[in-house]
């Protein structure tokens, strides 16, 4: 026995409250559109479509000890890295899209640094300039769509020579 | 690395290797020195192997802790690591054909390959020639050039977290620019329960008695920088583990033999912590980690201790501030009234700037507005439930885009005393004596399987929580040879939220036990206690004072007790108030006094008044002096804390 009857106790009472969440978990991560299929990045991209935020709920709500995640690395379906330009933005768009806004809005940023590796840049402190720039262009509005969003960052970073992102 | 095998090793796992030597005679004559080898050298009790194998000594031999049955190649690979040794070898061996690359032991095993090759001289080119594209992707795209260990603090909104977690980071080899490292880039490795119940109890009962599948999980590790640093306002700590760089690439191997598998999963003790030492255990057999951990109960906050058991292990400690504590650093680097154009910022983007406010300065007070808007709608934000708040955010980025001035990345530095390697043990017990007004002089017995209560000591704790597992107090008064449960708790929880201007959350508290009423209810008796309460909460007064003032609903049951009409049950309402009042590190004396309403009991009400000091004079050992008054009571004792 490796736990006593009376930690039994405790628990049941004490996890009540996550049972709730664990529930949204498991219905909402088992959903799965498939629509980027293999070539999605991390577990997002399998679990959702095209919903803004919808990524990072399924980020949000994968918690704790409990967490509930709909696949393991044998099914490996994440592709997050250097060089992958528009699939690597639009992945990275969808699960950090609220802090990518924000790091744009200030031209400076982590989520701009990740934008720089990915699409192979050359300067992180141009890219974010330019990114700043075109704020209103990238994000013209709260409800932009994801594919909207991507497409104005590559439009960005790989119209402008000086920047010296890789070839999309 | 001084093992021989090291170089053969590193090249076997960076060159990924795949043979192209077809091979002659059957497999099992080609396996059949291998074999002999292995059983000569006693390779099977070789610790690098027990622990690629997670076989461990219990009371019913050597087990592994695997339950999956594909991680056994072997009919007894789950009880006899010799078997499932020599079933490796021959599986390797094997000309197939498989039904699918995971039915290859030499796809499916990668790590026990490297180990095999390392210290039994196996040649995988003089193997059948294969190959394994799932395995040769996983490990394209980690690209493992580093690992960390990453705790993110603890969470008292989520029971199930509210220890805090821990996962791996495997830092990819390249991706740095301008010196530094994209983490966001990187793959984070965990393991959990795979949750199939929306049943509470259930969903309870299974996690404690290992009911729940356990498994290991890869994401891209902004996920999980999203998830706490920004929805969950949680702190991380991330350890850089000092791997040589074989064993880095045996534990992303070694991970993904975990990936395809799965072990039971108990909450209390073989829960996430646990196996990620495991794994790292598995990946460098010098380590010594699970030995260091609590046999009961492993907590999040024991695994990076673990770590600081192994000297030298951990290169560096970096800290990755929550968006709360993002705001607070910025909020502090402005004046009263920038502050006061933030906060209003945050709530009316189109707000003027004050006069005279430079450029630089209204980015500062624009980028804290923005922290403070996500931390104060961030949660809806990403559920996109708030479309007021989301306008709100999109008109305060178009005004900060505005102004092109780059932001000064923003630099909080790590808070020395909240490094949760530093903290007390979770493990408490005391001894002290006392005298009581009741019964006269006795002997106290304190112990508490986990974690933290707001007397102890704060170095590496939440300055303002209390969490605790199992606390229990035992009373002995030998002149009336009476033994007496003094209280007890299942769970305890304190949730003191400091109130700000910006931040309104209230604070509660909440526990499920047992405890001796002392008063006119039934004097002396034990009855089953819940107590749930809410209120205000205020941190940091003149310094060293934390306040709590809260109302309080109370259920005592008890078959002695005058409860509710006769009945054994009493409902007790009432308001209640704590003090705590810091002296540096070192003394913490704490005041707490209640009063309840008994509607329809008797006596009609009561009440308790209690004061505590404790002296923290080392990390492991303090001194306790407590008092306390109730209607029937009056006792204090002086005694000594251990934890660890």
């Amino acid at each position: 026995m490796r736990s006593s009857l009376a930690l039994a106790i405790a628990a049941v009472v004490f996890a009540f409250p996550a049972a709730a969440q664990s529930r949204a978990q498991t219905e909402s991560a088992i959903k799965g559109t498939g629509k980027y299929g293999a070539a999605g990045c991390g577990l997002g991209s399998m679990a959702f479509g095209d919903t803004p935020g919808a990524v990072q709920i399924l980020a949000a709500t994968t918690n704790g000890l409990f967490g509930t995640q709909t696949f393991g690395i044998t099914t490996g379906t994440s592709n997050c890295g250097p060089g992958l330009f528009a699939m690597g933005t639009k992945n990275f768009v969808e699960a950090n899209r609220e802090a990518l806004a924000k790091d744009i809005s200030r031209g400076e940023g982590e989520a701009i640094g990740a934008l720089t590796v990915i699409n192979a840049c050359g300067d992180s402190h141009k890219v974010g300039a330019a990114l700043q720039k075109n704020f209103k262009t990238i994000f013209p509005s709260e409800s932009a769509s994801n594919d909207d969003v991507t497409r104005a960052i590559l439009e960005t970073l790989h119209g402008d020579q000086s920047l010296g992102c890789g070839k999309s | 690395m001084a093992s021989p095998g090291a170089a053969l090793l590193l090249f076997l796992l960076v060159a990924s290797p795949v043979a192209d030597v077809a091979p002659g005679g059957a497999p099992a004559a080609q396996a059949a020195p291998l074999v002999a080898r292995a059983r000569a050298s006693r390779l099977a009790e070789d610790p690098g192997w027990l622990r690629l194998g997670h076989w461990r000594r219990g009371l019913r031999g050597l087990r592994s802790e695997v339950d999956g049955r594909e991680f056994f190649l072997a009919k007894t690979g789950k009880i006899d690591p010799a078997a499932e040794l020599e079933a490796t070898i021959e599986g390797l061996f094997s000309p197939g054909p498989f039904a699918e690359e995971l039915a290859d032991p030499f796809c499916r095993f990668p790590a026990r390959v490297a180990f095999l090759a390392a210290r039994l001289g196996l040649d995988p080119a003089a193997l059948p020639p294969r190959s394994c594209p799932k395995l040769d992707d996983f490990l394209a795209r980690v690209r493992p050039g580093g690992v960390t260990l990453v705790f993110s603090s603890y969470y008292l909104n989520n029971p199930s977290s509210s220890f805090g977690h821990t996962l791996l980071r495997l830092d990819k080899a390249e991706g740095a620019l301008e010196g530094k490292h994209f983490e966001l880039l990187d793959y984070g490795v965990d393991y959990a329960a795979t949750v199939d119940t929306s049943n509470a109890i259930l969903y309870a009962v299974k996690g404690l008695f290992g009911l729940f599948k356990g498994e290991f999980k890869h994401y891209a590790y902004y996920y999980k920088v999203r998830q706490y640093g920004d929805f969950e306002s949680r702190d991380l700590w991330e350890y850089d583990l000092a791997l040589a760089p074989e064993e880095t690439q045996l534990l992303a191997r070694h991970l993904w033999e975990l990936g395809g598998t799965w072990f039971a999963y108990w909450y209390l003790d073989e829960n996430c912590s646990y196996h990620v030492l495991g794994a790292l255990e598995a990946a460098a057999p010098r380590l010594d980690l699970l030995s260091h951990v609590g046999r009961a109960v492993v907590l999040p906050s024991d695994t990076v201790k673990a770590l600081y058991a192994n000297a030298g292990l951990v290169r560096a400690v970096h800290y990755r501030p929550s968006i709360r504590t993002q705001f607070e650093a910025r909020a502090r680097a402005l004046d009263a009234l920038e502050l006061r154009t933030a906060v209003e910022l945050a709530g009316r983007p189109a707000a003027p700037f004050p006069d005279a406010l430079a450029p630089e300065r209204r980015v500062a007070v624009l980028d804290a507005a923005q922290d403070l808007l996500d931390l104060r709608h961030g949660r809806k934000l990403v559920m996109g439930e708030d479309p007021a708040a989301a306008q709100l955010r999109q008109a305060l980025l178009e005004r900060r885009a505005e102004i092109p001035v780059p932001s000064v990345a923003l630099e909080v530095p790590a808070p020395e005393v909240r490094r949760p390697d530093q903290g007390h043990g979770s493990f408490r017990a005391g001894l002290a004596g006392g005298a009581s007004r009741a019964y006269g002089g006795y002997a106290a017995l304190d112990g508490r399987l986990a974690l933290h209560d707001l007397a102890d000591p704060l170095r590496g704790y939440p300055p303002t929580a209390q969490i605790e597992f199992l606390p229990t107090r035992l009373r002995y008064y030998p002149e009336h040879q009476r033994l007496e449960l003094d209280d007890v708790s299942l769970v305890k929880v304190v949730s003191l939220n400091p109130v700000s201007r910006w931040d309104q959350r209230p604070s509660w508290r909440m526990r499920v036990g047992a405890t001796t009423v002392r008063d006119g209810g039934c004097a002396g008796c034990l009855a089953g206690a819940i107590e749930l309460g809410g209120g205000l909460g205020a941190a940091n007064l003149a310094g060293p004072v934390d306040l709590l003032a809260l109302g309080d609903a109370e259920l005592l049951g008890s078959p002695r007790l005058d409860g509710i009409r006769g009945a054994g049950v009493r409902l007790g309402l009432g308001p209640s108030a704590l003090v705590r009042i810091r002296a540096g590190e070192r003394a913490v004396l704490l005041a707490e006094a209640r009063w309840r309403y008994l509607p329809f009991a008797v006596p009609e009400q009561t009440w308790t008044v209690s004061g505590t000091l404790r002296l923290h004079l080392a990390r492991a050992l303090s001194l306790a002096l407590e008092a306390r008054a109730a209607p029937e009571e009056r006792d204090v004792q002086a005694g000594v804390l251990v934890y660890r």
